[in-house]
């Protein structure tokens, strides 16, 4: 319940965001790797950078993060049909013997039939992921953005300590 | 004003983060790898794995485990091996490419078959060790070992045989529906023949013909006759060619059903060592005896090569192809982890030089300087392009205490891998065993001992040779539980007398197929013994045990025999009638085209009928 609570919570933070729909697409599309790909790999570390560092929406790439965990784990078993394809192909061999044999880049565990598969899948989904966020916010701002700003609920939650942390990495 | 891409305030933040990130990797890596190095040794090697304390030297790049215990995976209670300190120094280069290259180890405070504080666990999963552990152990049930058996003959009273458990009775019902079948099939094949009807028109053409003059039948008239009795030689033709069709396809059927015969007989051997067996008479026969006393002490010293055999099988491939492996245990899917070796690069994994060496003090049995080495023990031979030595030898020189040598190659550099190993052992304290099925126990005392061991082509050839020899053995014939009777007291005599035990044990065949003998300096004098004393009682209960069989299967197996013989001699005889029939009515067509063409036509071609 907490999880949800947090996730309600996330997602009106970051729907009255001071950011522009496609900054909060953006973060969402970018976010969403996080929760698709397992997460302990080298490969987010430089994603959560990417977020950080680019003018995205952070609360969008957390709500990403959020939204897609599921979706990830529902979609491993066709991310491993898709990783071992790949990693089976026998064009692509080369790539993954240089890519095997360089440093650092093994620690991505892009050999990984669920890795590999997961990455290319959200590389696939992340522009309809961007769009579809983007018009969804937009639309939200739209129609009930305002009403929702006003309400009690809407007012107690940006009173929070934990909002005055989030404003920090707002877009400008 | 345009958006601005970067966030260049949040860099500090980051930075925070990642330095924070480091400190965890800091304090926790240590454990996280202490824990990771159980589990992943503990999976690999199939048996419990314990490491006491793990401490990492980054700028050494060398680890340092301490308290290290590996399990024995054939007895949980004990530890293969103990190591005080064990000293690895990495190659870092190699550590970047997520590979993990030994270049020196060192081992201090080994022992070896400590006993352990609380018995291991036993591995299970499905990871591939604990499966080859699971696979040797059903290995060794392939070897039909004998058990010795020393029943006296007076107690066999009765031999009480269940009908319903002879291979022979059920082969012969099996025998008896095919032999039916064939039959049918037969009587099926020789209807659709068709052989009458070709007969019957043939025979009235030929009559017709020979009622008739060729001179006044007139040019077309001839013609016509002779158009017709080659069409009927042609029918002819192609029912001679249906019936050696037939009569090949009989002869199949008959052959199957004489192979069945011969199962039959087979069989018949087969239960008759089975009712043998019900009365268990003791086993006279001297590479029996061999098999019974030392077959499966033998069979525990190969099957525990062939487990680290396997093992080098499974964990060392020959080649350069990709190979995939679990992924990691976590939350979300394993999948699976897919290894691109390039040549002349790092391995997966290499130990480039192990050394070991350490001193066993004080006077006792263990007492002696050790040195093992271990050279090229890789994840992927074909690109260390050498094969995998390992070494280890006592010495204890000056002392009564012997010397222990183990030599192991395994080459897994081309796809023809050669494993072999060799242990000897002088002057040591031999392990002293139970005899299977008989209250006897010997002791080998101190002695030699050797085991070679090869395995070729990943199981397809096997050659395998222990040999254990001692000149202070002593048995010892547990009669508490129960008192010898005549037939035991009777070997008992015979071995008891004996402080010399020569054995010889030779595996061969395939994993697959193994083929172990056995044979001891025991065998011939137990074997002679028993046949002096008992011989005849011996010949007069297996006659009892035949003659029983006999008359359980002769009314089940004769018939059958009689039957298959039966639809040999009918299926021969009816083939012959229809040849002849066929014959018969060709030759009377021959003559009448002869005369029907008799020089009078010229240019008319006989038709080329096959006689």
């Amino acid at each position: 319940m907490l999880a949800l609570l947090k996730l309600i919570q996330s997602i009106i933070k970051t729907l009255h965001s001071d950011g522009t729909p496609g900054q909060v697409a953006a973060g969402i599309a970018i976010g969403s790797v996080l929760g698709l790909t397992p997460l302990l790999n080298l490969h987010n570390l430089i994603v959560f950078s990417l977020v950080v560092l680019l003018n995205v929406s952070f609360g969008g790439a957390m709500l990403g993060w959020a939204l897609f965990v599921p979706v990830g784990f529902l979609l491993d078993p066709l991310s491993h049909a898709l990783g071992l394809q790949l990693l089976q192909a026998p064009s692509l061999r080369p790539l993954w013997t240089t890519l095997t044999n360089t440093p650092l880049v093994p620690y991505t565990n892009f050999n990984n039939t669920v890795v590999l598969g997961s990455f290319v899948g959200w590389l696939v989904l992340a522009v309809p992921i961007f769009f579809a966020a983007r018009y969804g916010v937009a639309r939200y701002r739209a129609t009930i953005g305002e009403r929702v700003r006003r309400s009690r609920f809407y007012k107690a939650l940006t009173a929070s300590q934990a909002y005055n942390l989030y404003r920090m990495f707002r877009p400008s | 004003m345009g958006i601005k891409i970067f966030r260049w305030k949040a860099i500090g933040p980051l930075l925070l983060f990642l330095a924070i990130l480091v400190l965890l990797v800091v304090i926790f890596a240590e454990p996280i790898a202490h824990d990771t190095t159980e589990e992943a040794s503990t999976e690999l090697l199939g048996t419990q794995v314990d490491v006491g304390k793990l401490d990492l030297y980054p700028r050494q790049s060398a680890v340092d485990l301490r308290a290290l215990q590996i399990a024995n995976p054939f007895s949980l209670a004990q530890n293969l091996l103990e190591a005080d300190e064990i000293r690895l120094k990495l190659n870092p280069a190699a550590l970047a490419e997520k590979k993990l290259v030994i270049e020196r180890l060192t081992l201090h405070g080994m022992r070896f078959g400590t006993t352990r504080k609380t018995p291991a666990r036993a591995v299970k999963g499905g990871g591939f060790a604990p499966q080859i552990l699971q696979t040797v152990q059903q290995w060794t049930k392939q070897f039909n070992v004998p058990l010795l058996s020393l029943t006296p003959l007076d107690t066999i009273r009765q031999l009480a045989l269940d009908p319903t458990q002879l291979t022979t009775i059920r082969e012969a019902q099996a025998l008896v529906g095919r032999a039916d079948s064939t039959r049918k099939a037969l009587d099926q094949g020789f209807q659709q023949l068709n052989i009458r009807q070709t007969v019957d028109s043939a025979r009235a053409l030929s009559q017709r013909l020979s009622a008739t003059d060729p001179k006044k039948l007139g040019l077309d008239g001839t013609r016509q006759a002779i158009e017709s009795v080659r069409e009927a030689l042609r029918e002819i033709d192609a029912a001679k060619k249906r019936v050696e069709q037939l009569e090949r396809s009989t002869r199949e059927g008959v052959l199957l059903l004489s192979q069945g015969t011969r199962v039959l007989d087979q069989a018949r051997q087969k239960d008759f060592a089975f009712a043998k067996s019900l009365l268990k008479l003791p086993t006279f026969a001297a590479p029996d005896i061999g098999s019974a006393f030392f077959g499966q002490v033998s069979i525990e010293r190969f099957k525990q090569a062939l487990y680290w055999a396997e093992l080098a099988q499974e964990y060392m491939p020959p080649g350069l192809a990709p190979r995939p492996t679990s992924g990691p245990q976590r939350l979300r899917a394993s999948g699976h982890t897919i290894e691109f070796p390039r040549a002349q690069d790092f391995p997966r994994f290499l130990l480039e030089q192990g050394t070991l060496d350490f001193i066993i003090g004080g006077s006792g049995a263990a007492q002696g300087a050790y040195a093992a080495t271990v050279r090229g023990l890789t994840s992927t031979p074909s690109l260390y392009g050498r094969p995998t030595i390992v070494s280890a030898s006592r010495r204890a020189a000056g002392s009564t205490l012997g010397s222990i040598d183990v030599n192991a190659v395994i080459n897994h550099v081309t796809s023809r891998t050669v494993d072999s190993g060799s242990a000897r052992l002088r002057g040591v304290k031999l392990p002293s065993f139970q005899i299977p099925g008989v209250p006897f126990r010997v002791d080998a005392g101190t002695g030699m001992s050797n085991l070679d061991f090869t395995m070729k082509g990943g199981g397809t050839q096997l050659f395998g040779r222990w040999v254990i020899a001692s000149k202070q053995v002593r048995w010892t014939a547990d009669t508490a539980r129960r008192s010898l009777n005549d037939i035991e007291r009777l070997v008992w005599r015979v071995v008891a007398g004996l402080s010399n035990l020569n054995v010889v044990a030779e595996l061969s065949g395939s994993v697959g197929s193994p083929k172990l003998a056995v044979r001891s300096n025991l065998d011939q004098a137990i074997a002679d013994r028993l046949q002096a004393v008992m011989g005849e009682e011996l010949a007069k209960a297996e006659r009892l045990v035949r003659a029983k069989l006999d008359s359980l299967v002769a009314d089940k197996v004769e018939p059958v025999k009689r039957q298959i013989a039966a639809v040999q001699t009918e299926a021969n005889q009816r083939v012959q009638a229809e040849r002849q029939r066929l014959d018969q009515v060709e030759e009377q067509l021959q003559a009448e085209l002869r005369r029907l063409t008799g020089g009078l036509v010229p240019g008319i071609e006989l038709p080329k009928i096959k006689l």
